[in-house]
């Protein structure tokens, strides 16, 4: 919400002099709605969500104040509620403060300090409960990763460890060469699995802590830089690659980010490649100028099952069990695609292949 | 004879080097008919509901719990759906990395899981297993 705008408030009052002239006297300082009935209030109040606050005179025709909040509390709980009123009521008034329904009253004939004074507060009242509100839904969100993260923790950590350990028994009591080659070769399978989810877990913490550095972008160096990582490993082995790169203008981004999203994207794209298929390929196409940066990542490989693919960017979630994986890659290109305001689409067929388009803003010069 | 009677076993978990190991350590026992691995518990399933050969020991079914796309509770659950005459011929043990209490305590709701062992499996704790079957 933007503290330079006019903060929007309601007023409730069957007199309409009374609207006339609240209307008149603080249109400039704020937003203000009114209304000479319940019923238009809530209508009022239905139209405009970002009401923050609503002041009612006690004696409307058809309810008092008091129960015209009590009313429209769970429908719109957010509001900052006032009532104004006189003296006679005042017992009603106490009760209705000391119950909560009400934030403060303001006395009838009321003055322009009075009022302004009471919409100050309320609308501090109002700020802090909503900042509350967003840093426990934050606290909240961090809690269930923290949650989930310990889950998986135990199983990806573990899991690997254990199998090592078992593989060690067998080994031992093995006599066979060729046997304990196999073992070796499983056992080196499984060490890799485990330092890829170490090396997720530190990509899942620089996005999640690391600050953007917004530098001009070399998609050649990048992409450059990402499959030599892969030759190297030999998961590109008999798999044809393209790499297609037009840039124009200096295209600034956050370097870091860009290579967790490719690095992510075109290994998910040669792991998930069908064993029996005779011409597999993994193409990448960028076009970029100084306004956005569109990548395509295109593979023939298995595909995602329709069934799967609306949770495919869920921590931990995984669609398939070939191959290995910790459930953290697309996580974190979702992650870092957020920070970047960039948007990820992806299409696929099962056994024809996935395409995964991304478009991501550029940072403006200066 | 206690000692001759051998058992057919089947393996299901997404690690195939845990597959491995727990196939090389039936496979030790020298009480082991058969043994037969699944990377995905959809297959096991297949596999389960198409057996109708008659065998005079139960099978022994060693399912991990944390897998993708199928899961183990969900495998037990698709089990347990299936007609008795063929659960019948059936013992399903979880094998499980998991040290998390909500997984341990939930192996106890299904009635036809017989026991829960941490990975990763010996001979020693196969051993007992076979022991009690």
């Amino acid at each position: 919400m933007n503290s330079t705008e006019k903060i929007k408030i309601l007023y409730i009052d069957d007199e309409q002099n009374n609207l006339t002239s609240f209307k008149a006297n603080f249109r400039f300082d704020y937003n203000v709605l009114i209304a000479a009935t319940t019923d238009v209030a809530t209508g009022l109040l239905r139209d405009n969500p970002d009401t923050r606050i609503i002041l009612c005179d006690q004696r409307m025709p058809d309810k008092t104040g008091v129960q015209f909040f009590e009313e429209i509390r769970t429908e719109f709980p957010e509001p900052v509620r006032m009532l104004i009123t006189g003296y006679t009521d005042i017992e009603s008034v106490i009760d209705a403060i000391n119950r909560g329904h009400i934030f403060r009253y303001i006395r009838k004939p009321w003055t322009d300090a009075d009022v302004q004074s009471a919409i100050e507060e309320g609308n501090k009242f109002f700020l802090t409960n909503s900042l509350l509100h967003s840093r426990n839904t934050e606290l909240q969100s961090a809690y269930d990763e923290l949650g989930k993260f310990a889950y998986s923790v135990t199983h990806d950590l573990r899991g690997p460890l254990l199998s090592l350990l078992g593989a060690l028994e067998i080994a031992k009591a093995s006599e066979s060469a060729e046997e304990l080659k196999e073992i070796h070769s499983m056992m080196g399978e499984s060490i890799k699995k485990l330092d890829e989810f170490i090396r997720n877990i530190h990509e899942y913490y620089s996005l999640k802590r690391g600050r953007l550095v917004f530098e001009p972008i070399d998609f050649n160096a990048i992409v450059h830089d990402t499959v030599a990582l892969f030759r190297i490993a030999g998961i590109m082995d008999h798999i044809r690659f393209n790499a297609d790169v037009k840039q124009e203008g200096k295209f600034l981004c956050d370097e870091i980010s860009l290579k967790i999203i490719l690095n992510n994207l075109l290994s998910n794209a040669f792991k998930y490649q069908r064993k029996s298929a005779i011409d597999k390929f993994v193409e990448v196409n960028i076009e970029s100028n100084s306004e956005n940066a569109i990548i395509f990542v295109t593979d023939n490989g298995i595909g995602i099952h329709p069934n799967h693919i609306n949770n495919i960017f869920t921590m931990f979630y995984r669609a398939t069990s070939e191959e290995t994986g910790s459930g953290f890659g697309l996580y974190n290109v979702k992650d870092a695609l957020n920070k970047l305001k960039g948007e990820i689409e992806v299409t696929s067929k099962v056994n024809e292949g996935t395409t995964f388009k991304i478009t991501i803003p550029g940072k403006p010069n200066g | 004879m206690v000692d001759t009677k051998k058992q057919h076993f089947i393996v299901i978990d997404d690690s195939k080097l845990d597959c491995f190991i727990a196939e090389k350590v039936i496979r030790n026992t020298g009480k082991c008919e058969s043994v037969q691995s699944f990377l995905q518990a959809k297959e096991a399933l297949e596999y389960i509901k198409k057996d109708i050969a008659e065998k005079p020991y139960p099978n022994i079914v060693l399912v991990d719990i944390q897998m993708p796309v199928m899961n183990g509770f969900q495998f037990v659950e698709e089990f347990e759906k299936l007609p008795a005459e063929i659960t019948n011929k059936y013992r399903l043990y979880v094998i499980s990395s998991s040290i998390n209490d909500v997984d341990l305590s939930k192996v106890h709701t299904y009635r036809s899981i017989t026991e829960f062992l941490n990975k990763p499996i010996t001979s020693n704790n196969l051993s007992l297993l076979l022991a009690k079957v």
